[in-house]
């Protein structure tokens, strides 16, 4: 993986990659078995009791369930130092968690985009900061 | 519970960005419903009023500000908020007060002036609102989740780009001949097929764009009242859904979604019009006239499927049939539907009920659908929102 010392993410608590991986931070309900993204936003199978939701990372790596190609920028507050337009965005499926998460494409041809493919998730660069970080988001890409 | 009649309906036409506030278009609805119903502002017990969340204080109670214009008189203004579906609680609420004898005749309006930029993110707190890290980090303008749902529709069934475009060829052949519409132009199937993509497959002329516009809806009880209104229309029921767990849709503002099934796609929608069926008796088999929320060609399609009109993944040939087109078995969107009106948030869902309205009551010119008896009015909501509205004359 890339030195990933000087990176931040633009909002915290969505995107980790202390493992040497980079994951995607979600959380289970040990009582319903739901895996929820972003991890605050629970959404429990009416009668869980709610009990024992514990903190998880997804796995890196997941199939493709949809994706579309956006033409058009990006309005604020999103924001790039570089013009990512036009840019892909995919559905990602993580089959064991049931769960299918959406995300910015990078570092992939998007004409060889294909429901099923394999894909891995990765770091995308924003902007840089006052503080001379790279800010990021978490993207995904095809597994090469 | 009592019948319950809608006796009169008004609306400012739909129009782009406007710098007037958005009081002056909800008293145009209001003052047309007023007229059409011939009552007196007096005779309005209640208030049920959708709000304009971008209009600050006035918005966000607009009811109030509505009541001021045309003179307080002290009774029940409520205000709601269920994005798409706000019309659908406004008139709800109106429908539910004169049902249980609470009031005799209420008032239900909505009007909306389109931001003049994009709809982006209320708050900046990344924790308790997902618009923020939607906008922030997703890169997820509205339109991307109906692609997404678009492209797991055509991987599934055989839906082609050419359905997507034949959708808008229909709308703005109906939008043309809809005054209060605001795009009039017609396309032929070449011209929306070479239109851009905004994200692929949905092209331009495939998705709506925000609107500004504002409509007014008087129901009552009132034996007088009805009596003298001009072809009075029943609501057979009006109801609000939300989503059920297992909906597999990516829904707009959300970063996930299950993967595995466990209730139908678009579940709040679903909930509704079966709510809508088992309360009324009457079944999509019934009905003469629809209008559903055709926010991208997608939802056109998927929502005939949702609602029951035919089994998963048969919209498409109803619509290359022509079971869909004024004439056909279910006329669907004879106003040009949102593809001609776009959306202007809180009076959507009662612009849909008062053409529904006007086709029963034969008002409809070049659109008229011959005789209908019985009508139904669909939206579409953010985030698990969702209203039906069956009526008959
Ligand atoms: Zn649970």
């Amino acid at each position: 993986m890339e030195n990933m010392a000087n990176k931040v993410a633009r909002i915290p608590n969505l995107v980790d990659w202390s493992t040497g991986e980079v994951r995607l931070m979600s959380a289970k309900c040990g009582s319903c078995n739901t895996y929820f993204f972003p991890k605050e936003h629970y959404q429990h199978r009416p009668g869980c009791s709610r009990e024992g939701v514990e903190n998880v990372l997804l796995p890196n790596k997941g199939k493709l369930a949809s994706y579309t190609v956006q033409y058009y920028p990006c309005p604020a507050p999103f924001k790039t130092d570089n013009k990512i337009t036009p840019y892909g965005i995919a559905l990602v499926e993580f089959e064991k968690e049931k769960i299918q998460v959406t995300g910015i494409i990078t570092d992939t041809d998007l004409k060889s985009l294909k429901i099923g493919m394999e894909m891995e998730t990765t770091i995308l660069e924003m902007f840089t900061n006052e503080e001379k970080q790279q800010v990021v988001t978490w993207a995904f890409r095809a597994v090469k | 519970m009592r019948d319950v009649y809608i006796i009169g309906t008004g609306i400012h036409p739909w129009m782009g960005f406007s710098e007037k506030v958005f009081a002056d278009f909800a008293a145009v609805a209001v003052d047309g419903a007023l007229k059409d119903a011939n009552v007196e502002w007096k005779r309005i017990q209640a208030i049920m009023a959708g709000i304009f969340i971008y209009g600050g204080n006035a918005g966000h109670l607009s009811g109030q500000y509505l009541e001021s214009i045309f003179g307080e008189t002290g009774i029940p203004v409520v205000n709601v908020y269920n994005a798409c579906a706000t019309g659908s609680a406004s008139l709800r609420m109106a429908y539910n007060s004169v049902a249980a004898g609470e009031t005799d005749t209420a008032l239900a309006f909505g009007a909306d002036v389109s931001p003049k930029g994009f709809l982006t993110a209320k708050s900046d707190n990344a924790v308790q609102d997902r618009d923020v890290i939607r906008w922030k980090m997703g890169g997820l303008p509205n339109p991307i989740y109906w692609a997404l749902e678009c492209r797991k529709r055509m991987e599934k069934y055989d839906t082609t780009e050419e359905d997507l475009a034949l959708v808008k060829v229909l709308m703005s052949e109906y939008g043309a001949k809809n005054p209060l519409a605001r795009f009039k132009k017609t396309y032929t199937l070449e011209e929306v097929l070479k239109s851009a993509y905004v994200c692929d497959p949905l092209r331009l002329y495939e998705i709506c764009p925000v609107s500004t516009g504002a409509a007014a809806v008087i129901v009552t009880a009132d034996k007088e009242l009805i009596s003298k209104a001009d072809k009075p229309v029943k609501i057979n029921a009006t109801t609000m859904g939300s989503a059920i767990y297992g909906d597999p849709t990516i829904r707009i503002s959300a970063l996930s979604c299950p993967s595995v099934p466990e209730a139908p796609m678009l579940s709040e929608s679903y909930s509704a019009s079966r709510q809508a069926y088992e309360k009324s008796g009457i079944g999509p088999e019934d009905i003469d006239v629809l209008e559903l929320p055709d926010n991208s060609s997608w939802h056109y399609l998927v929502y005939l499927e949702t609602c029951g009109f035919c089994k998963e993944g048969e919209a498409d040939k109803m619509l290359r049939d022509g079971e869909t087109k004024i004439g056909g078995k279910l006329p669907v969107n004879p106003s040009g539907g949102f593809s001609s009106h776009g959306e202007a948030l809180s009076a959507q869902a009662l612009w849909q009920v008062i053409e529904c309205a006007n086709q029963l009551r034969g008002r409809c010119g070049e659109r008229q659908v011959a005789n209908p008896k019985i009508a139904m009015a669909q939206t579409y909501g953010l985030m698990g929102n969702s209203g039906t509205t069956i009526m008959s004359l």
